[in-house]
């Protein structure tokens, strides 16, 4: 006869986890984690990396936030620096060479290690949180308009407290002084390389880096329609999955916890695998949408209505122009832009009868603006994707070329070029509308080659950075110096053969 | 009854020659300075990353964009090497070893020159089979201001914290590439032969050796420093 013990439920009791001790040890590890030292170099590398850069943009989030968060730039203002603090507290038992002797205490050492690491992560995450909160703050005082990218900011946190569960990995299995700077420059390294692989690799798997920047931002996200949550949901689940495993890792090591715990640790580290890998799969199937970055799994149909809105509306020589009310402050810009451009065309088939905005879309190879300006239904509308082109107040865009934009895409569309630079008699009909709208033919070529445009604006034949010559702007110049009564008639009896690509520059006047 | 004989040879032992006995005394001191900052170790580091920056020269590990961006993976490495050195600074010992040692700031200034010397001839060394940005002006330049940054932030924090200065140099770096920057603080940004650039690197380099040659790198003993 034997008297078998009952079986123990298996509960946290069993593996020494109750959480009120734990708490206790929380509290004492958050009063003595060296993280809180590093705060204020952090807050002042915030500032100057993360903030400062970003209020040289216009006053959208999405243009503001590019940089910040798209780019990943507060990730690596924080991520090296927490890497390094978490691994020196990481390898605090192994440099004071204490781990026989806490070996020996009631609370299982994984566990202790844990409250180790979430003191520091609490005290991470929390600084990002608050600084990511106050530059919103801050850009609300300054009236940015559209709505926060706040799965990027949770992806942001998300990062922060990977880098200081794998920081804290590496210094529990390297216990030396020497731990914490090679998990900081380590981590560094890894988010530069991370960034630059975005601009190489434009889909699959590497869109699930931290720092790949590559269609991860619409340029009307927030503002037209909602942020996709695909990718970030996706780099979330990545993080969550490292974080696990470099924590898995640590209790896998501990000596003196028991089978159970390590057993225990290796399941959290396989789990973490099994979640890291699964978002990297996830993102080998993504592909860019009109409104960010789709992964079919993820996806919710609901995330791609777009925003129901009352437009800001204006007019231009008589043609009413409406957009956004988050650009309405550019409104005045592109009125006074179009405006001469409808004057040229006005009465002539498929003149536009009024211009809306529409969303824009980021090209990988022309980036926002490649999008083309078009005009569709009856009567013509002129769709506007304001969005891909550089507004007043960015970087390297003045008022006079973002009005010249404006013109150049929507004589480009009137002439029915879309998306190419158009048959010779195209260009030459564009040259002449956008001479009489006020670009004299001599400054053409050189505005034609500048930064920010797509790719046909330079093609060769609307003149690149050389001098208004050739037969193009010859037929412009003579097309030009008919008197506007015959100009005008002209292109009412042409536009038809022009638009289909049949007429020849021969043909011009 | 005295002490007095104790350190007489055991009777048959040859005695050992003064002059070498004297010799052994004077080197055990340093060594002993080197071992308490694990420069060993630090040699170690210096030599991974005199390789890192030699196959990433060899095999062009490039980043994306200008010259300027093409630099960052060596800056990066140099950077990383002056966190090593600043590193070296932490000691374990506070106030006992401070109280006792009359050479403390001269083994302190020499092992950060020595360290500061032999990063700079390793990662020479490695950059002469590849083409490296800026050449060996440029490195030295922005070695001695990375490990100046290191040692004034070993000094201001404590040795174990002295990685904070070169990683939040190098993030200042960072930004400053993506522009212009006329200030030779900025020195990494600035061509190789800029005089600024190299007076700023050097005058931050012959501080940080200063501070932590009179000063020491802060911990427990002499105030509050993070643990």
């Amino acid at each position: 006869m034997t008297a078998a013990a009952p079986a123990r439920p298996v509960t946290a009791r069993a593996f020494g986890l109750t959480p009120l001790p734990l708490l206790r040890l929380l509290r004492i590890e958050l009063r003595r984690s060296t993280m809180p030292w590093l705060l204020p170099l952090i807050a002042a590398l915030f500032w100057f990396d993360s903030y400062r850069p970003s209020t040289g943009m216009p006053p959208l989030y999405v243009l503001r936030t590019f940089w910040n968060m798209g780019q990943g730039h507060t990730i690596i203002d924080f991520g090296p620096f927490v890497a390094g603090a978490a691994a020196w507290t990481g390898s605090r038992d192994g440099r004071r060479r204490t781990a026989d002797l806490v070996a020996g205490t009631a609370r299982p050492r994984w566990a202790a290690q844990l409250a180790a690491w979430a003191a520091a992560a609490i005290w991470a995450v929390a600084a990002y949180l608050a600084f990511t909160g106050a530059m919103f703050a801050a850009y609300a005082g300054q009236g940015v308009r559209g709505q926060p990218p706040w799965w990027w900011a949770a992806a942001g946190a998300a990062a922060v407290a990977a880098f200081s569960a794998a920081g804290f990995a590496a210094g529990a299995y390297w216990p030396s002084r020497f731990a914490a700077p090679l998990a900081a420059f380590g981590g560094f390294l890894a988010m530069v390389m991370s960034s630059q692989t975005g601009f190489r690799d434009t889909t699959g798997w590497a869109l699930i880096l931290p720092t790949d920047s590559n269609g991860n931002f619409q340029p009307d996200s927030g503002l037209l329609y909602p942020w996709l949550p695909d990718l970030p949901i996706a780099r979330i689940m990545l993080l969550a999955g490292i974080t696990m495993a470099a924590l898995g890792l640590t209790g896998v090591r501990v000596r003196g916890d028991g089978p159970r715990m390590r057993l225990l640790a290796a399941a959290v580290t396989a789990a973490g695998v099994a979640a890291a890998g699964t978002a990297v799969g996830l993102a080998g199937t993504a592909r860019l949408s009109a409104h960010g970055i789709v992964i079919p799994a993820l996806h919710d149909a609901a995330s791609d209505r777009p925003f129901r809105y009352a437009p800001a509306c204006g007019q231009a020589a008589g043609v009413p122009v409406c957009v956004n009310p988050a650009y309405r402050r550019w409104l005045p810009d592109v009125t006074a832009a179009l405006g001469p451009v409808f004057g040229e065309v006005a009465g002539l088939p498929g003149a536009p009868a009024r211009a809306i905005q529409v969303g824009a879309v980021y090209d990988s190879a022309d980036g926002g603006g490649g999008q083309p300006m078009t005009i569709g239904g009856r009567p013509p509308v002129l769709l506007l994707p304001l969005g891909a082109f550089g507004l007043p107040g960015a970087p390297g865009t003045t008022d006079p070329f973002f009005a010249f934009q404006l013109r150049l895409f929507a004589v480009h569309a009137f002439t029915g070029a879309g998306a190419a630079a158009g048959t010779a008699a195209q260009r030459a009909v564009q040259a002449a509308l956008l001479h009489g709208a006020g670009v004299p033919f001599a400054r053409q070529p050189s505005l034609l080659s500048s930064g920010g445009l797509p790719s046909w604006a330079g093609a060769a034949g609307n003149g690149g950075s050389g001098v208004a010559q050739g037969p193009v702007y010859d037929a412009a110049r003579r097309l030009a110096a008919l008197p506007a009564a015959a100009r005008h008639a002209w292109l009412a009896a042409h536009l038809a053969a022009l638009r289909s690509g049949q007429l020849t520059l021969a043909r011009l006047p | 009854m005295t002490a007095a004989g104790l350190q007489e040879p055991l009777p048959g032992a040859a005695p050992a020659p003064r002059a070498e006995r004297r010799a052994a005394a004077a080197l055990r001191l340093p060594w002993l300075y080197l071992v308490s900052r694990r420069v060993p170790a630090a040699l170690g580091l210096l030599a991974g990353l005199a390789a890192l920056l030699c196959s990433a020269l060899h095999w062009h590990w490039a980043i994306a964009g200008g010259a300027a961006a093409q630099q960052f993976i060596s800056l990066t490495i140099e950077a990383g090497a002056a966190a090593v050195i600043a590193v070296t600074t932490y000691g374990p010992f506070g106030e006992a070893e401070r109280a006792t040692g009359r050479w403390l700031p001269y083994l302190r200034l020499g092992t950060a020159a020595a360290l500061a010397a032999i990063a700079y001839g390793a990662l020479a060394a490695a950059a002469a089979g590849g083409l490296l940005p800026g050449g060996t002006l440029a490195l030295l330049r922005n070695l001695a201001g990375s490990t100046g940054t290191g040692l004034l932030s070993a000094a201001a924090l404590g040795g174990a914290f002295g990685w904070t200065g070169p990683l939040a140099c190098l993030v200042v770096t960072e930004v400053a590439l993506t522009g212009n920057p006329t200030t030779p603080w900025v020195w990494a940004a600035r061509p190789p032969h800029d005089l600024g650039g190299a007076v700023c690197a050097a005058l931050v380099f012959a501080a940080g050796t200063a501070a932590i040659t009179l000063l020491g790198a802060r911990d427990g003993g002499r105030a509050s420093a993070p643990e």
